[in-house]
């Protein structure tokens, strides 16, 4: 789902998949091809790697969206140049799991000693069901609450992030919070309740759209229905701007203070300071209801064509490392999927000015920590899609809040054709 | 080139020339009009032909196209034929083609007739400025409509609050969103399509235009009975083309919705069959299925174009 929005937000991006590049060195010695996405600023983790080892040369190429480079990379394993080293996003691994023939198995170059380093039901996700690791994680998509702290204080509510974080222990909480901005303000609350209520209660959940024997439960697991359900409430309390996420009415009203309230997926923090540069520090972050889930996180994976394997394990060893992935943190503040971590002091010291100096780092690997994890499969994504879609639609006024979960149904069951 | 224009030995100079080479440069002279026009084929083998006929092998398959190919035959095609998605993008191809290639073809002839008149003062400036929307890239202009059509935010919807209206969620509804796409397809189009029927408008000798002014003609009926008989070819001309491209149209519902991704908004409202192709076929990596689409677009457009030409031919025999 994060791929598919985040796909949308690019004009166009180029396929080197096909064309092959140009670049007639190739990946000889210690030079080595890195395809990653837009937006995630892999760059300076390559050129951080570059100085310590000067002998390496890296073309990092970011090919566009989180699902243009799958696309890419889907075109370039069925026949064409292969990068030797790839991101790839969690929604998007699961395509890639199917074959797993594809890549380097990891743990012929060592992954095997570190896989005990990562979240159990992280690294769990690149592993096949006979043990091979084709992927290392590199970040998780921990949850919190962004709010304005000035809106809020306008609105005669609390301001501090503990006390908002109290409103808030439930999402009926949230609602209620809702409910009284809207009242003393006369302005919606929240910017939306498909993205920021479904997709966060959803993947609060112990299980998904899948049970843990895989077999798809999306229309008969309680939970996708109650968070269903849930969505439909918030947005019939009356407290949504229905600006659907990372449209340019979203984009435009987070500028205006037209809303209070984003959920805030770790990598949602950055999405906010490039879109509403004017509104630093007024921000603030608070726990999510329910107070732990994740949405989010990227794999590094190795094609098996790859001309340069062992460089880019060498890249993958040391800056996927806990170490590593907290100097990733402390720079550009994606969430560490390296537990050992979580209680080093530069990670629960650090803070964030645009956001008011909350502590991201405890605010979010709290929220990873207690989690529930379950199943993803092949379909979460176009299943998470539909769902998404349709509250949309119930949002826009297009599908009455009544006929929401059916048509849902039917448009997942379509989805699932083909 | 600087010494002489004349070669260096007139083929007849030499020896009288045997049967054999008499033989050798016949088949050189009939082979060389083949070898001038191989490139265009050989590359239309490679990349029109080869692909094309590959999709319908595709088309057969269940086919991952970084795992297994599976045969199952005209599936495909039944589940395609039963797929409400497949429907809907069929209705939205038609209706945003309507609604612009219809206004834009009409307007570009009254266009291409202003541009014509000989009182005309800085005419290549106007000329080319009709061109500048077709050279402005496409993902530009629709990011631009785009917010021009925004509910909260767009300047259209701005004036319909001035004029006491409510706001237009545009993007969310069918025809708003259709209506929309067709305004971006017909601002892009008109120009170039103007261009065209100008070009055409100017190998029409003046004379005629004098002669029919001479008969008290004004300039409807000059437009009427001078230019348009004498745009019929190009009017063929551009309503196949128009209408081919208007079957494909892509790039605008990909990027004036980007809600939900591939779909062109929440509900589908705007996607059309080649984003629908696009996001079976690269988007969930169902080779098959995507090929099928398109085998099945192929059949339309050929189709459509078989009408549209005999439509017109029977317009022109009728009207010689």
């Amino acid at each position: 789902m994060a791929a598919a929005v985040a796909a949308a937000l690019l004009a166009s991006g180029c396929t080197p998949g096909s064309g092959g590049g140009g670049d007639d060195s190739g990946s000889s010695g210690s030079t080595f091809e890195f395809w990653s996405f837009t937006a995630i600023n892999q760059k300076a983790d390559v050129d951080a790697y570059m100085k310590k080892h000067p002998e390496t040369r890296i073309k990092l190429t970011e090919v566009g969206s989180t699902s243009e480079t799958a696309q890419a990379l889907t075109a370039a394993l069925a026949g064409g140049k292969v990068p030797d080293l790839v991101l790839i996003q969690g929604d998007d691994l699961p395509k890639f799991m199917q074959s797993p023939e594809n890549f380097v198995d990891l743990n012929t170059l060592g992954a095997d000693k570190m896989t005990g380093d990562y979240l159990d039901w992280v690294i769990k996700q690149p592993t096949t069901p006979d043990g091979k690791v084709i992927g290392i994680p590199t970040d998780v998509g921990g949850m919190a609450i962004a709010y304005r702290k000035d809106l809020f204080e306008a609105a005669g509510l609390p301001t501090d992030r503990a006390a908002v974080s109290k409103l808030w222990t439930t999402w009926d909480g949230f609602t209620e919070v809702g409910r009284k901005y809207v009242q003393a303000t006369g302005k919606p609350f929240v910017d939306n309740t498909p993205t920021s209520v479904f997709f966060q209660a959803v993947n609060q959940g112990t299980e998904r759209y899948y049970d843990s024997a895989q077999n798809l439960v999306y229309d008969r697991n309680p939970q996708v229905r109650a968070a269903f359900d849930l969505t439909l409430k918030v947005f019939a309390a009356g407290i949504s701007a229905k600006q659907t996420s990372f449209s340019a009415g979203w984009t435009a009203g987070m500028g205006k203070g037209d809303f209070a309230v984003v959920s805030a997926p770790s990598w949602m923090l950055n999405s906010i300071r490039t879109n509403a540069p004017g509104t630093a520090g007024k921000w603030d972050i608070a726990t999510i209801p329910g107070g732990s889930g994740n949405w989010g996180g990227s794999f590094l994976a190795i094609p098996k064509r790859a001309k340069n394997p062992e460089a880019a394990w060498k890249y993958i060893a040391d800056m996927q490392s806990p170490a590593g992935q907290l100097d990733h943190f402390l720079m550009q503040g994606s969430l560490p999927t390296t537990p050992s971590v979580y209680t080093d002091p530069k990670l629960i010291g650090k803070t964030d000015p645009f956001f008011s100096g909350a502590p991201i780092g405890k605010i979010y690997t709290e929220s990873v920590v207690n989690i529930k994890p379950f199943y993803i499969g092949l379909n979460d994504a176009a299943i998470g899609t539909e769902l998404l879609n349709t509250l949309t639609s119930v949002e826009q006024g297009k599908v009455k809040p009544d006929r929401a979960w059916d048509t849902a149904m039917t448009n997942v069951k379509n989805a699932l054709r083909g | 080139m600087t010494t002489t224009l004349a070669p260096a030995t007139p083929p007849d100079a030499g020896a009288p020339p045997t049967r054999y080479r008499h033989i050798q440069q016949g088949l050189r002279e009939r082979l060389a009009p083949y070898a001038y026009i191989a490139p265009f084929f050989v590359l239309f083998f490679i990349f029109g032909l080869f692909p094309l006929l590959f999709t319908f092998y595709v088309a057969l398959f269940e086919w991952n196209p970084i795992g297994e190919h599976r045969y199952i035959g005209l599936t495909n095609f039944t589940e395609l034929f039963q797929d409400p998605r497949f429907w809907g993008a069929l209705r939205n191809t038609f209706s945003i083609w309507l609604l612009s290639t219809v206004p834009q073809l009409l307007l570009a002839l009254g266009v291409a007739h202003l541009l014509n008149q000989v009182r005309l003062r800085a005419a290549t400036f106007f000329r080319m400025a009709v061109l500048v929307p077709y050279v402005t890239s496409v993902a530009a202009t629709t990011i631009v409509f785009a917010q021009l059509f925004d509910r909260d935010y767009g300047m259209l919807n701005w004036f319909l609050e001035l004029l006491g209206f409510a706001h237009i969620d545009f993007t969310a509804s069918v025809w708003g969103s259709h209506l929309m796409i067709a305004t971006m397809v017909a601002w892009r189009w008109t120009g170039y399509n103007t261009l065209l029927y100008l070009a055409s408008l100017q190998a029409v000798p003046r004379e005629l235009y004098e002669a029919a002014a001479v008969d008290g003609a004004g300039s409807w009926q000059q437009f009427r009975h001078v230019s348009l008989p004498a745009l019929r070819p190009i009017i063929v001309f551009t309503v196949v083309t128009s209408t081919i491209g208007g079957l494909q149209i892509f790039t605008e519902p990909l990027l004036v919705n980007p809600v939900g991704g591939l779909t062109c908004g929440a509900a589908r409202q705007c996607q059309t069959l080649t984003l629908f192709l696009y996001e079976q076929g690269f988007g969930r990596f169902h080779f098959g299925y995507g090929a099928a689409i398109g085998v099945t677009l192929f059949a339309l457009v050929v189709i459509i174009a078989l009408i549209n030409y005999l439509l017109i031919t029977r317009i022109r025999w009728e009207r010689p």
